[in-house]
């Protein structure tokens, strides 16, 4: 059986999907990414060759999310692509006739406008995380909750209170007020949920024409108090699709197929040994220019498959081949 | 030889060749500092204020890293040029506060050009001005000449060719280009950037924006690839004179590429622009009229490198699959 892997390494968790070729989902796998990106693929690819059929061949690999590159060089990919084309992708293809994505992740959110089957605008958060999974995160912490149990409490509040969701420090002195205060734990954590929703709304999907039908994806959808704060926001019901956390590694498997379609493809995958490979990473200060540009660079025995994070073109020209 | 620093920063791109001409017709040397690197932002970064952007924080960078290499130091406080079309403040205020921040400044020459006010004000400021260099008024006045002579045939040297200030400023690139001067939209995409050219030609700030989509096979346009009348009469059509001097520049030149020239538009802007939060709205609002795809990108100090690759690339596959479903 031909299958297609596609690889999400996002800030927060990293995402991977094993698709057939009927497009169904035959193994999957949802880690925190730790900091350690490289570490959780290889733990991540384990992962899906114990769910694999045995008959089942790694037909391709395609890799997203904002460490695309490094997983891309790690598994050898066939195709790398933005997490936006891919979560657009993967939404139509569970609900075709979407209209509006909203994506809410670890670091960023996004929204999708799509009319006809095609992407007609998106946004990103710009220069602040505070609509994104993070503030939840951060906020649940400080109420010595795990973010799990979070979306169950936020539905029992009765009378949430408004919390400033404009930055996340803001928020957390409001929260503290509200505590001090007296307010319920409950009524808090949905008010967290609203701000959240507001500053989503108000930032990122500013100017955007949100109409139904809604796909909510992203692992914040595992939220049950965001979805309700979402719906009783833009007044729609929200379709939280099957896998919504896994829709960007989807997507991605999805537009691989897309690209390769022709048989006689052959794929870049280094194989499951890439689990036992050494990666070495280290980096160094360029200092060719007055940029002083902090090259970080990925090898194997010595031999460097990748460098990255210059201002230039003098290390990237470098490392391929 | 008495040497004149120019910073490589905000009003450069514009202006370099006019200004160069000048103090070269005058006898002066012109000394431009480097292209902006981390150290000239860090210089910048450290004196300036925090409010504010980051295009004037880097111009001190810029002024600091001449402070030792020129005899005066040549920042024009730009007020107005055209009736009732202004800069932005902190163009006016730009000789004051290097004078308060960059103690070490050779001595300023700034002349406040105000339009505003009409033109003989100017021949009086550009005579005190010259006077530095020499006291003949006629040399003075062929120096005038001889810059506005430059200043247009720069202008229109970017419009004929199609190349960008970059292209134009460096003889290096003189000869390669002329592929950029027929709009061919058969082959990839063309692409509109608009901005400020402090922001779309300093690479430091743009993450190598132009270079990048060339790279990705765009075929790149921005506003000084068109005629400067074209990009105002696109302005006027929009109705209402401009309020600031350079909105032709980016809300003309986003009108004038919205009709039918390109297959999407990115704007780009440094984060707390205040008069670029309303033009470029403006530009974002017409381009939803035309259906024309459309990118904001707002970047700031620390704005990272894969922040604007990953907006880059969607935006790239959004205006390509649309293309492919509309043709």
């Amino acid at each position: 059986m031909k299958t297609y892997l596609g690889v999400d390494v996002g800030s927060v968790t990293t995402k991977m999907a094993l698709l057939d070729d009927q497009d169904q989902l035959i193994a999957c796998t949802y880690l925190r990414t730790q900091g350690k990106p490289i570490s959780i693929i290889q733990q991540g690819l384990e992962d899906i060759r114990k769910q694999m059929p045995p008959q089942a061949e790694i037909c391709g690999v395609a890799t997203t999310g904002s460490a695309r590159y490094l997983a891309g060089v790690v598994l050898g990919a066939d195709s790398i692509k933005n997490e936006i084309t891919s979560h657009a992708v993967a939404a139509m293809h569970y609900v075709p006739e979407v209209q509006t994505v909203v994506e809410i992740g670890g670091q960023d959110s996004k929204i999708i406008l799509i009319r006809d089957g095609v992407v007609v605008d998106f946004g990103m958060n710009t220069v602040c995380a505070a609509g994104t999974g993070s503030f939840l995160e951060h906020q649940a912490s400080r109420l010595n909750m795990d973010i799990e149990e979070f979306g169950s409490q936020a539905l029992k509040s009765k009378a949430p209170v408004r919390i400033a969701g404009r930055c996340t420090v803001f928020a957390e002195s409001d929260m503290v007020h509200k505590q001090q205060i007296g307010h319920r734990t409950e009524d808090i954590v949905y008010g967290l949920c609203q701000a959240l929703v507001r500053n989503y709304l108000n930032n990122v999907a500013l100017g955007k024409e949100i109409l139904p039908p809604v796909v909510f994806q992203g692992g914040v959808a595992f939220n049950q108090g965001i979805i309700k704060a979402l719906e009783e926001a833009l007044e729609v019901k929200v379709i939280v699709p099957p896998h919504h956390e896994l829709m960007g590694a989807i997507g991605a498997a999805l537009l691989l197929r897309e690209e390769i379609r022709t048989d006689s493809h052959k794929t870049n995958f280094k194989g499951f040994e890439v689990s036992q490979t050494d990666f070495t990473v280290s980096s160094f200060v360029c200092k060719a220019c007055p940029n002083l540009c902090e090259i970080a660079q990925i090898s194997v025995d010595g031999k460097v498959l990748a460098r990255w994070g210059g201002r230039c073109d003098l290390w990237e020209g470098a490392a391929t081949g | 030889m008495l040497k004149v620093g120019i910073p490589r920063a905000l009003s450069y791109y514009q202006y370099f060749p006019a200004w160069k001409v000048f103090f070269e017709a005058l006898g002066a040397e012109a000394v431009v500092s480097p292209l902006t690197n981390k150290a000239i932002f860090a210089a910048g970064n450290s004196r300036a204020v925090a409010e504010t952007c980051l295009p004037v924080k880097l111009f001190f960078g810029h002024v600091i890293s001449l402070a030792d290499k020129c005899d005066y130091m040549f920042i024009p406080a730009l007020r107005s040029l055209g009736r009732k079309a202004y800069y932005c403040s902190k163009f006016i205020g730009l000789p004051d506060m290097t004078r308060a921040l960059v103690p070490e400044c050779p001595p300023i020459l700034d002349p406040e050009i105000d339009l505003n006010k009409g033109r003989r004000g100017l021949y009086q400021t550009i005579y005190s001005l010259g006077s530095h260099f020499s006291s003949d008024k006629n040399k003075i006045k062929k120096a005038v000449e001889q810059a506005e002579k430059a200043h247009l045939a720069y202008r229109k040297e970017m419009s004929d060719r199609g190349i960008t200030p970059i292209q134009a400023l460096d003889e290096t690139h003189r000869s390669e280009d002329k592929s950029y001067l027929e709009p061919d939209v058969s082959r990839g995409l063309s692409i509109a950037v608009i901005g400020h050219q402090y922001v779309i030609y300093d690479d430091y700030v743009n993450h190598r924006l132009i270079s990048r989509l060339r790279d990705m096979g765009v075929r790149v346009f921005t506003p000084e690839m068109a005629e400067q009348q074209a990009l105002d009469v696109a302005m006027t059509k929009l109705g209402g004179a401009p309020h600031w001097s350079f909105e032709a520049d980016i809300v003309g030149a986003g009108e004038y590429y919205l009709e039918g020239k390109v297959d999407g538009i990115i704007s780009v802007a440094v984060f707390g622009c205040g008069p670029d939060s309303m033009m470029i709205d403006m530009v974002r609002h017409r381009a939803r009229g035309f259906r024309t795809p459309f990118l904001h990108l707002s970047l700031d100090e620390h704005t990272s490198e894969g922040g604007v690759l990953t907006r880059l690339e969607a935006f790239l596959d959004m205006v390509k699959r649309r293309r492919r479903v509309c043709a």
